[in-house]
């Protein structure tokens, strides 16, 4: 028998609906299951989520941050640290380089009563867009990388990773040391962890080290091409050049650097770590960088976590891997900490761990705050991997 | 002073022969291509790839870039700029959407070499070639920049003689001032259309590995920051005339190598893009642009 069009019709709207409320009842089930966010004490699941760059310019900060991530997390429950069958749970959203993508995820995530916490954007703009936000939703948020001012701004938002200002003093011991007293500065003056070092951290420490600073050489992040400024600098023959620039800038500059005769020492910064120096090859030997974790580490901790990380993605970690290995066990000791898993036992034990500091694979954590801090560590790059100069108390 | 010229001139090559592809199809067939910058990155990624792979001297690896270059430039337009020309109903409608679509288009590679990269650096470090050092007369150069600068002026040149001189030039230019009379003329526009994008990819894609070469890497991006410079030098130089291409880009390298041997690094954006905006008020139509508008 033929049904008529409009019983058709309705049919199909009664299934829709009861589709709909299947749905809604799932959820409601899965949100039963996970807890409720808000609810004190530690639930069977613990629903994180991971609202970072995963495609886009700085994708790689994203990628190795979720890596540490769920290797920290796939740790925590193995061993059983939160107890007996509780898990702790990541899902990552990409964020594809973008600050609208960002804000609209986050808003999702944070209006979303089964999450816990969230490990946050590692895109400075982002961050600092979000920052607000989960304030407002009161949503316990790391951040890894992030370094920009806005970001730590309220009780709500944490950072694993240490500005790199507050350990390039390495760098510039070293030079002092090695009694390297005329440097050249080539710094990325519109990216401002370059240029607070540039213009402001480096020349203080360079004064106090008895250095003397022989020139200062801005540029945009839009400069593709170093062929003129590093002939200025090759010119002047300085003890050692101290490179403040991006990836693929960095790259150039070194290459273009030995091109134009200069045979100096060159200091760079983390930035050059996680393998960024393969591509200049030879030129890029020799490479001195402080950073906040190298896979040349000498600790029980790093050992282990360099292994582990190499079982399971089958290449070395990088700084990034690092913060968000780092990051994930320092949420998970808050958790521990505070006896809670809801969003303001959360930010109770974070808070709590950073008064008391703790161990991780980038050395003795301290912490400013709700933001980390880090012993750092100098290494050399010998074109295809990092050497350890000193540890700066890392290991 | 004279070190500062060498470089100006080095890096204007470069400017010239990304801007070079774009400006010859933006001028004659009146596709303003924004996926050009893509398409320079793309073709250096691939090199890149079959460099990983094997080890080539740097003309094999530029001919794979190009080649590269034109198979993406041409797919833009077969699959991409062609239906859409096609189905506008008049000019200024199509120049719109094929500027939108060029950003669509842009996505695509720019999302894969993100992906396969994680948007760190990526050069030809598999390939056999390594830049000598030498000095003439004092100036210090290597054998990448000269290799640049020749094949940037000479391309530079020959394309505008081309253009001026040849059947198909005047083919191309005829399409530029009207594409209707043209084809009532006997011009197959498709067939010159498919051609000058192919051209123009091709040109990417050599701009892809020179500067990849000059650079040691590049990033997924890198070809963004090119498209803003080279639509700023054709506009400079006038649209329609590849002299003026040729002198914008060295203008404006020029501008730039000024303000960085200034070390007033932080204002090269900011002067040399002023420079053009002042030449823009005073001639509206560029430096040898037409005063009417006209695609010649």
């Amino acid at each position: 028998m033929r049904v008529p069009h409009r019983w058709r019709r309705l049919r199909r709207a009664t299934a829709c609906a009861l589709v709909a409320v299947a749905a809604v009842v799932m959820s409601g089930c899965d949100a039963a299951q996970g807890g409720i966010a808000t609810q004190e004490g530690i639930p069977k699941e613990i629903r994180l989520l991971g609202v970072r760059d995963q495609t886009g310019p700085v994708a790689y900060a994203g990628i190795g941050g979720a890596r540490g991530g769920k290797l920290a997390i796939s740790e925590i429950n193995r061993s059983g640290f939160l107890g007996e069958g509780v898990k702790l749970t990541i899902e990552e959203i990409d964020t594809a380089g973008s600050i609208e993508t960002a804000s609209a995820e986050m808003a999702q995530a944070t209006a979303d009563r089964t999450v816990h916490a969230i490990m946050g954007p590692t895109q400075g703009q982002q961050a600092a867009t979000v920052a607000p936000m989960v304030e407002r939703a009161q949503v316990p948020t790391i951040f890894t990388q992030a370094g920009s001012d806005g970001v730590v701004i309220n009780d709500y938002t944490f950072r694993a990773t240490a500005p790199m200002a507050s350990y390039y003093h390495l760098a510039t011991e070293y030079l002092a040391e090695k009694r390297l007293r005329d440097v050249s500065v080539l710094y990325n003056a519109t990216y401002p962890t370059f240029a607070e070092i540039g213009e402001g951290s480096f020349p203080k420490q360079a004064d106090r080290h008895g250095l003397n600073i022989v020139s200062s050489t801005p540029v945009q992040s839009t400069t593709q091409d170093f062929t003129t400024p590093v002939r200025s600098i090759a010119g002047e023959d300085p003890d050692a050049v101290v490179m403040l620039l991006t990836e693929p800038q960095s790259v150039t500059a070194l290459t273009q650097l030995r091109q134009a005769g200069y045979d100096g020492q060159v200091m760079g910064t983390s930035v050059q770590g996680g393998g960024n120096l393969t591509e200049a090859g030879k030129h890029g030997e020799g490479v001195i960088y402080p950073t906040d974790f190298s896979p040349a580490l000498t600790s029980e901790k790093a050992r282990d976590f360099v292994a582990a990380f190499r079982e399971r993605f089958g290449r070395k970690p990088d700084v990034y891997a690092a913060e968000g290995y780092d990051g994930m066990w320092w949420l998970a000791r808050a958790i521990k900490e505070s006896g809670s898993a809801s969003r303001e036992g959360i930010k109770r034990g974070l808070q709590q761990v950073a008064k008391d500091g703790f161990e991780g694979v980038m050395g003795e954590l301290t912490f400013e705050g709700n933001d980390m801090r880090v012993p750092g560590v100098l290494v050399r790059w010998n074109g295809t991997s990092e050497e350890l100069v000193s540890d700066g108390g890392a290991s | 002073m004279a070190q500062h010229i060498l470089n100006a001139v080095a890096l204007g090559s470069v400017y010239l022969v990304f801007a070079l592809g774009m400006a010859l199809a933006w001028s004659t067939i009146g596709i303003l291509n924004f996926a050009h910058g893509a398409t320079f990155m793309f073709s250096a990624f691939t090199a890149h790839v079959v460099t990983q792979h094997v080890a080539m001297p740097m003309p094999a690896v530029v001919l794979v870039a190009v080649a590269a270059g034109a198979l993406i430039a041409t797919l833009t337009q077969v699959l991409a700029f062609g239906p859409i020309m096609r189905k506008a109903t008049d000019h200024r409608s199509a120049e719109l959407r094929i500027l939108i679509g060029g950003i669509g288009v842009a996505a695509i590679p720019l999302a894969i070499a993100e992906r396969v990269t994680a948007s760190a650096p990526f050069g030809f470090r598999g390939s056999t070639y390594q830049a000598q050092v030498f000095e003439v007369l004092g100036l210090r150069m290597t054998t990448t920049v000269l290799v640049i600068v020749v094949a940037g002026i000479g391309i530079g040149v020959g394309v505008w003689r081309w253009l001026a001189t040849s059947r198909q030039g005047l083919a191309l230019r005829a399409i530029g001032v009207d594409s209707e009379t043209a084809s009532l003329m006997g011009v197959d526009r498709s067939t010159l259309a498919l051609g000058t994008m192919a051209t123009s990819g091709a040109l990417a894609g050599l701009a892809g590995a020179l500067l990849t070469f000059q650079l040691g890497a590049i990033s997924p991006a890198s070809g963004d920051q090119l498209l803003i410079k080279a639509f700023a030098i054709v506009v400079l130089g006038g649209l329609g005339s590849m002299g003026g291409v040729i002198v914008g880009a060295f203008v404006l390298a020029g501008a730039e190598t000024f303000v960085l041997a200034m070390n007033q690094g932080t204002w090269v954006d900011a002067v040399s893009f002023g420079l053009i905006f002042v030449v823009l008020l005073l001639r509206p139509q560029g430096l040898f642009g037409r005063k009417e508008v006209r695609r010649t």
